[in-house]
């Protein structure tokens, strides 16, 4: 499929030819789905969270469906950066999309080594430092709740790295807001908003929680709503373009996120239910821009604010 | 640009849907571009439209029938997601991803393979006997269960001229008590075989590994779990397997779902 003027855009410095980017964890290194999508159909990828050293991850069950979503708790497993850059980043370029590198850190100085390490990288278009991940004892999350650790976080990560950076919030902290604006004044060039939000499903025959991990990340259709409302307020609060997530599944959810204030949209758990739901998001973009005599999908971000 | 693969998503029209036990149906879809899967490989089908439920459910391939472009999924009824799919009637069409994984090694041996398949994890053994016999390679089929109305009738099995060894744990059919007990009598007084392949609960699973190890046979075991993505992109179905002293996960959908025994690491 041939990319579309009506959809590009220019994103923190990334060009995109739609605002379609997926999700972190939801499409490893964008090799996965090649027998289903060419991966050149997104407008970036966002690859699996990537940490210093290789991670094991969560013993299993890692995952358990619940009304209109599921639970994850992955625990970070990956390879490592050192691996990533050996063996996976050579490969990138034939991805014919826009990378980003999703990293996540123990330690506020594990952040800025990996993020130094992908600095200026071929193939590597730009990192979303992730600080909302609900699944690990150490770092992730407990990173994102206070915007005056966020800032020092992401000021020193900007340092590292010189490429479009992106910050993943999550719904979590209670203060999005003002974790947004945190990011926003250390530097971040965009936000990425909602990370998943912790649940648990308890299994009431065995009387346990499902999970090994006890509890894990919800994500899918469940978590829209919820989604749109953190980036309707986040939109409110800063001036950097948003990437707005959470079960998305169709052209009207991207929408929603769009008309809410965000400038592109990440799809995750839809992929696992339709992996052409790339396309046919974008299919169903163009076609609302048809039918509505829009020229660019631009005109729409941030539409539901403009009319109040 | 990527080298273009042939496409892994597949719409299949269902030919018939009929009960074969209690809760077990048997589903022949009409997909001429899933005949070439292999047995142990598996398809991830969608059961509805709606997001509830959200995921799709994996099924191992049951059987082939090449000549009228047919494959068969062995469905038994466990929740939401199942019931919904056993509603589907002749006509409709399934969306389907495969086939996927990596299916169970067919080996030329002059010993004979043992294959054993402990309730629904009969499915995809039923398919591996089947081609055994086609391309004249030594097999027997062993089947357990709770009691023999847990299992399709004889010639279910007779149909395609497969008769397994039964084992039913309350000796309605066969051997008394679990497939493990009928696999070790087996092995204790048969022809010593090449290989044991084995789909069925986890603690069969391990009893199966457990014997291999004492009688020297190889085991290769098809392990079950929930999928998300099914394509190895989410790593949700994650199993812990022994290399050199150290654990390492292993995607069920991606790497498997049939694995050495040896590395399985049933102590979870």
């Amino acid at each position: 499929m041939r990319s579309d003027p009506r959809l590009s855009l220019n994103l923190a410095g990334i060009k995109m030819a739609n605002p379609l980017i997926a999700a972190s964890g939801c499409y490893g290194y964008g090799f996965d789905y090649t027998g289903f999508v060419d991966p050149a159909e997104w407008g970036a990828i966002v690859v699996k969270g990537t940490t210093l050293k290789p991670r094991a991850g969560n013993p299993p069950p890692r995952i358990v469906e619940t009304p209109a979503g599921m639970l994850n708790a992955i625990g970070l497993q990956n390879p490592g950066v050192e691996y990533f850059l050996e063996e996976i980043q050579p490969r990138l370029a034939g991805l014919g999309c826009p990378v980003l590198v999703n990293i996540a850190g123990e330690t506020l100085e594990e952040y800025c080594q990996i993020a130094s390490l992908l600095d200026g990288v071929p193939g590597v278009s730009g990192l979303e430092v992730n600080i909302s991940c609900p699944n690990v004892r150490r770092g992730g999350i407990s990173f994102g709740c206070d915007p005056d650790v966020v800032e020092d976080l992401v000021s020193r990560v900007r340092e590292a790295y010189r490429g479009p950076l992106v910050v993943k919030l999550s719904l979590e902290a209670g203060n999005i807001t003002a974790v947004a604006r945190a990011a926003e004044r250390a530097g971040a060039d965009a936000l990425s908003l909602i990370n998943t939000l912790k649940g648990m499903v308890i299994d009431v025959g065995r009387r346990r929680p499902v999970l090994a991990n006890i509890t894990g990340g919800l994500s899918g259709p469940a978590l829209r709503p919820i989604a749109v409302r953190a980036v309707w307020e986040t939109a409110e609060a800063v001036s950097v373009p948003l990437i707005g997530m959470g079960g998305i599944r169709t052209a009207s959810d991207a929408l929603e996120f769009i008309m809410a204030g965000a400038t592109a949209v990440a799809v995750g758990t839809a992929n696992f239910v339709n992996p052409l739901s790339v396309r046919e998001i974008t299919a169903g973009l163009l076609r609302y821009l048809e039918q509505n005599g829009i020229a660019h999908y631009s005109a729409l971000i941030g539409a539901a604010r403009n009319e109040r | 640009m990527l080298e273009q693969k042939p496409s892994l998503i597949h719409r299949c029209q269902l030919k018939t849907n009929e009960q074969v036990t209690g809760t077990w149906h048997c589903l022949k879809l009409h997909a001429p571009d899933l005949c070439g899967a292999r047995p142990g490989q598996f398809v991830h089908v969608r059961v509805g439209a709606s997001s509830d439920p959200l995921l799709r459910r994996p099924f191992s391939i049951h059987h082939v029938v090449a000549e009228k472009n047919e494959i068969w999924l062995l469905v038994r009824s466990v929740g939401a997601g199942t019931e919904l799919l056993l509603q589907a009637r002749p006509g409709a069409v399934l969306d389907l991803l495969g086939p996927l994984g990596n299916g169970f090694p067919v080996v030329d041996e002059a010993a004979p393979a043992l294959l054993a398949g402990g309730g629904i994890g009969l499915a995809p053994l039923y398919y591996l006997a089947w081609l055994r016999r086609q391309a004249g390679l030594p097999f027997e089929l062993l089947i357990g269960a709770a009691s023999c109305s847990d299992l399709p009738a004889d010639d279910y099995f007779a149909a395609q001229d497969l008769h397994p060894l039964y084992a039913t744990e309350d000796g309605s059919h066969g051997y008394r008590g679990l497939i493990t007990g009928l696999l070790e009598q087996r092995l204790r007084e048969g022809t010593p075989p090449a290989r044991i392949h084995a789909c069925g609960p986890l603690p069969m699973l391990a009893g199966v590994v457990e014997l291999g190890r004492r009688f020297a046979v190889p085991t290769h075991v098809s392990l079950e779990s929930h999928l998300a993505c099914g394509v190895g992109a989410c790593l949700g179905c994650a199993f812990p397997f022994k290399k050199g002293g150290q654990i390492e996960y292993r995607r069920i959908c991606k790497e498997g779902p049939v694995f050495n025994g040896e590395e399985v690491c049933f102590e979870i």
